[in-house]
């Protein structure tokens, strides 16, 4: 709504208004827009809690195939190009563990490099866990920034560079520990970005 | 377009239920956009909708709409609530009910049409996605569809 009476302004008050004034309405409405998205983003990240199902068996394929559907025009936008190793069944909501693997996924499509993004998730087990992986050809994370990208509205570039409302991996962890899990950054990792997180075999 | 759309049904009204008047105002710029001459009637919560379509105290001239335009987001009874007294009033469940709100959420979605909406709308937040929308909506509900028969007749309602 604000972004549309902004146009408005700029419409009814146009042959009055200096280049100043366009200026201004572009940021006003650039900011609504901006908001929009936030507020979007926000509520996924406040309905982890309030809109999770309870944990039961759940084949990890199936949400990645979900995850991969709902990203389809993404992948195929950038030429993305995803393998997988055989995923197991875990204990989780099936919705918020397809959220997990969209949200990552869509990470590694948007922060590539020029070459197409390749992209593979596989899991191998550790005792009574998975631990799951998902690694990309992108343009990699400076480690000492491991920590703080999972923090809530931090971001590592200016919107200019790539949009983004800083809040898609703070949702990421926020599932992965309502499902009793861990998420971090492999540091270790070269040529790209990939993150692991654990999830709980299901019995 | 050259002018204003010849409609069919050229009385036909439809009722807008919705509490923000800048919601409000941007829908009747949309329509006038579009160039629609639609009569558009507007109360700003759902009791007053309820009131407005039974023709009850202070809408006792009240016309039937041919089409309502529900928000989700109204004070005190929402818009869900409305959606659930109208279909299940024997006299007013006929008329076609679309929401029209900001939320694109899931359950928002699933919820109008198990609570038998016709059909759910998220608002653009781009004017002219607004004005396109109404155009559509128009077109469709006003000028491709057949409404139930009082509706398209307009006839007044109560006294």
């Amino acid at each position: 709504m604000v972004s549309s009476y902004c146009e408005l302004l700029g419409r009814r008050y146009q042959a009055r208004l200096d280049d100043e004034a366009d200026q201004f309405i572009r940021f006003a409405v650039d900011g609504a827009q901006r908001m929009q998205l936030l507020i979007k983003d926000l509520l996924a990240f406040s309905r982890v809690g309030s809109r999770g199902q309870p944990l039961e068996a759940t084949d990890a394929d199936h949400a990645l195939e979900l995850a991969l559907s709902n990203l389809q025009a993404a992948l195929a936008e950038d030429d993305a190009r995803i393998t997988t190793g055989a995923l197991p069944m875990v204990l989780a909501d099936k919705l918020q563990l397809m959220q997990l693997f969209q949200n990552l996924i869509a990470n590694a499509i948007k922060y590539r490099r020029e070459r197409p993004p390749e992209i593979h998730v596989s899991a191998v087990p550790r005792g009574s866990y998975w631990v799951f992986a998902v690694a990309d050809n992108g343009i990699g994370i400076d480690p000492r920034f491991a920590d703080g990208i999972f923090e809530i509205f931090k971001r590592l570039h200016t919107r200019d560079q790539y949009p983004g409302t800083g809040i898609g991996l703070a949702i990421c962890k926020r599932i992965v520990e309502r499902h009793g899990g861990e998420i971090w950054l492999d540091c270790e990792y070269r040529g790209g970005s990939r993150f692991c997180f654990t999830l709980r075999a299901a019995r | 377009m050259t002018g204003p759309v010849t409609d069919p049904n050229p009385k036909v009204e439809v009722l807008l239920v919705e509490d923000n008047p800048g919601d409000v105002e941007l829908t009747r710029i949309a329509l006038r956009e579009a160039r629609l001459l639609t009569p558009l009637k507007v109360v700003t919560d759902g009791e007053q909708a309820v009131a407005y379509l039974r023709s009850e105290p202070p809408f006792e001239h009240a016309r039937r709409p041919g089409l309502i335009l529900l928000d989700l987001n109204l004070p005190r009874m929402d818009g869900h609530e409305v959606l659930k007294t109208l279909k299940a009033d024997p006299d007013l469940k006929h008329i076609p009910v679309c929401i029209l709100t900001t939320s694109g959420d899931e359950m928002d979605i699933a919820e109008s049409y198990n609570l038998h909406a016709n059909s759910y709308i998220q608002k653009p937040s781009v004017l002219n996605d607004m004005v396109s929308v109404v155009t559509h909506v128009n077109e469709y509900w006003l000028r491709v569809v057949k409404l139930p028969p009082d509706l398209s007749l307009h006839q007044y309602t109560g006294n």
